[in-house]
């Protein structure tokens, strides 16, 4: 089996160079998108094997894509890690309400995200076969 | 009709004047005990009755017919029922009874649970509009972003030892590129606050008079030396061309300042700025003796101080009337002197002891927390209607320069002059029990310096 993919989805070049950086040194494939509607047609098309999912995003937003991907088949278990800021309670919410697996709030320490990916891969292991 | 409340203020009302219960009884035509029963709120009473009761005390019947009481003792049971005060156990079903007695406190009781409940309503609109604000909210976002692209980088350089040295660069740039924006986001936000203070200060129309006259070290020259016959027409063209010119945010404003500088001109007529200021030389500028001098009173004597040309050769004064509660209504403003609007409150000052003692003049040396030093003259006289049982309304006039000026004049201090700290506000005195301090206080000043 190869490197498990991931999809990053994040607009802002900054925070994409070094969440890169670190999912490949960690292992895994990542497909960066910056913009909202790319990054739901990428995942409902080719579903990667985890989605880190920025809140803020052109085009639409992060909330929407997850919304969207909870009701179609194609991406239904899709676990998704929510990237929201510190502070803004009302999105964590929100988040874990329109069905995230996790989220992290930024600023986050690498490891804990890293850990966060590498968990959700775990726990999806066992639907993977058959998803 | 509150009827718990009317016989008690009866009761009130009737000792208040003096009058025994068969007195008043006799006077209405029923009997002390029936009036009895009306005063221990046992009898309910309306009509001609009332009427005739109220007339004998000397009140109007709507006074006694409890309308306002009412709503009183509707708001003092709201108060009591909050669940904050409910341990205070207020005696509720004695309300009425508290109106009646004590009417001034009921009243202020309900007056500060109404000021309380606004200012509870503003700090939670403040709340909200802090927590939902656009700008804010995006700006804390970019700057979080940002922060998170710093810390991330930051790690990855200190955690991974064998990193490219082309990588390496490239975050270097990237942490230093993000530190810009940061510095960037940090002053927009602190723009943001400095506009947003700024918009809550918003001047009152006096606030902008004394801005007016202080702009021009309040004093007028050209409402100065105007003679002849046509004056009057002469100086009310020249108020309204000052004030045209200049710049008011409010009619009102525009208004007060207008009657100001009528005020103004009025006294420079009367006390023509050579002769005065050579009396005021004289009399070692002391007000009291200027006052007798030229027949003119007290208050119009200090703006007249105050209104003093300019010049580094003789002191400096700054004025201001202060009414019963303590508020300055008029002032004109020292460069450099912070004197608070509401000044009285604090029995430091030197403005609540002239009320103590009221026609006389008091004079208080005081430092404040600034190190600035000032002398500070008041006259406080009775404004209230004369006779007995009328409640005394005093207007403090109060002269203050600094200490240095003050040593030219005839209020120079000397060294058992108690040198007194006062702050700006007076809740936040450095030390409020220095003025009791019976041993040397100036010295003591000193050394605290």
């Amino acid at each position: 089996m190869g490197s498990k993919r991931i999809l990053l989805a994040e607009d802002e070049p900054n925070i994409v160079a070094p969440l890169q950086y670190l999912l490949n040194r960690a292992g895994f494939d990542v497909d960066v998108h910056e913009d909202g509607h790319a990054a739901l047609q990428a995942a409902l098309e080719d579903p990667p094997d985890v989605m880190v999912l920025d809140v803020m995003l052109p085009g639409i937003d992060g909330f929407e894509i997850l919304s969207r991907l909870r009701n179609d088949q194609r991406s239904r278990n899709l676990p998704v890690l929510m990237l929201t800021a510190k502070g803004q309670r009302e999105d964590r919410e929100r988040a874990l309400k329109t069905g995230a697996n996790l989220f992290i709030t930024k600023p986050f320490a690498n490891a804990e995200l890293i850990a966060a990916v590498e968990q959700l891969v775990h726990d999806a292991q066992p639907d993977q076969a058959h998803g | 009709m509150n009827d718990a409340i009317l016989g008690t203020q009866i009761r009130e009302r009737r000792r208040q004047i003096g009058l025994t219960q068969v007195a008043l009884a006799r006077e209405i035509g029923i009997s002390a005990s029936y009036l009895n029963l009306i005063e221990a709120n046992k009898r309910r009473i309306a009509g001609q009755l009332l009427q005739r009761i109220a007339t004998a005390l000397g009140m109007d019947a709507e006074d006694l017919d409890g309308t306002d009481e009412r709503r009183l003792s509707q708001a003092l049971d709201g108060i009591a029922r909050q669940p904050a005060v409910q341990k205070f156990k207020a005696e509720i079903n004695r309300t009425g009874e508290m109106i009646g007695r004590f009417p001034g406190w009921a009243r202020t009781l309900a007056a500060i649970a109404d000021s309380e409940q606004s200012a509870q309503q503003t700090a939670r609109a403040m709340a909200d509009r802090l927590a939902h604000d656009p700008f804010l909210g995006e700006t804390v976002h970019h700057m979080l972003t940002r922060i998170a692209a710093i810390r991330s980088v930051a790690e990855i350089l200190t955690d991974v030892p064998d990193i490219e040295t082309e990588e390496r660069n490239g975050f270097n740039q990237l942490i230093a590129d993000e530190a810009r924006g940061l510095t960037d986001l940090a002053g927009a936000l602190a723009d943001y606050f400095d506009r947003a203070e700024e918009a809550e200060q918003t001047l009152t129309p006096r606030d902008e008079v004394q801005a007016f006259f202080a702009a021009r070290s309040n004093h007028i020259p050209e409402l100065e030396d105007i003679t002849g016959p046509d004056q009057e027409v002469r100086v009310s063209d020249i108020i309204q061309k000052i004030v045209r010119e200049t710049v008011f945010e409010t009619d009102m404003a525009r208004d007060l300042a207008a009657q100001a500088l009528l005020g103004y001109a009025f006294l420079a007529q009367q006390l023509p700025q050579q002769s005065f200021l050579q009396s005021a030389t004289d009399l070692g500028f002391d007000a009291e003796a200027l006052a007798q001098a030229t027949g003119m009173p007290l208050p119009g004597i200090c703006q007249r101080l105050a209104a003093l040309p300019p010049n580094t050769d003789r002191p400096r004064f700054g004025y201001l009337k202060a009414d019963a509660s303590g508020a300055i209504v008029q002032m004109l403003a020292l460069d450099g002197l912070p004197v608070p609007r509401y000044v009285a409150t604090s029995p430091l000052w030197v403005l609540y002891r002239a009320r103590q003692i009221p026609g006389q003049i008091v004079r208080q040396r005081a430092v404040f927390s600034n190190s600035i030093r000032v002398v500070f003259v008041a006259h406080a006289h009775n404004v209230a209607k004369p006779g007995f049982a009328q409640t005394p309304d005093y207007v403090t006039d109060m002269l203050f320069m600094s200490d240095e000026d003050a040593a030219k004049t005839a209020y120079a201090p000397d060294q058992s002059t108690p040198l007194e700290e006062i702050g700006p506000a007076a809740h936040l005195f450095p030390d409020a029990s220095f003025d009791q301090r019976a041993e040397h206080p100036f010295q003591a000043a000193e050394s605290r310096k």
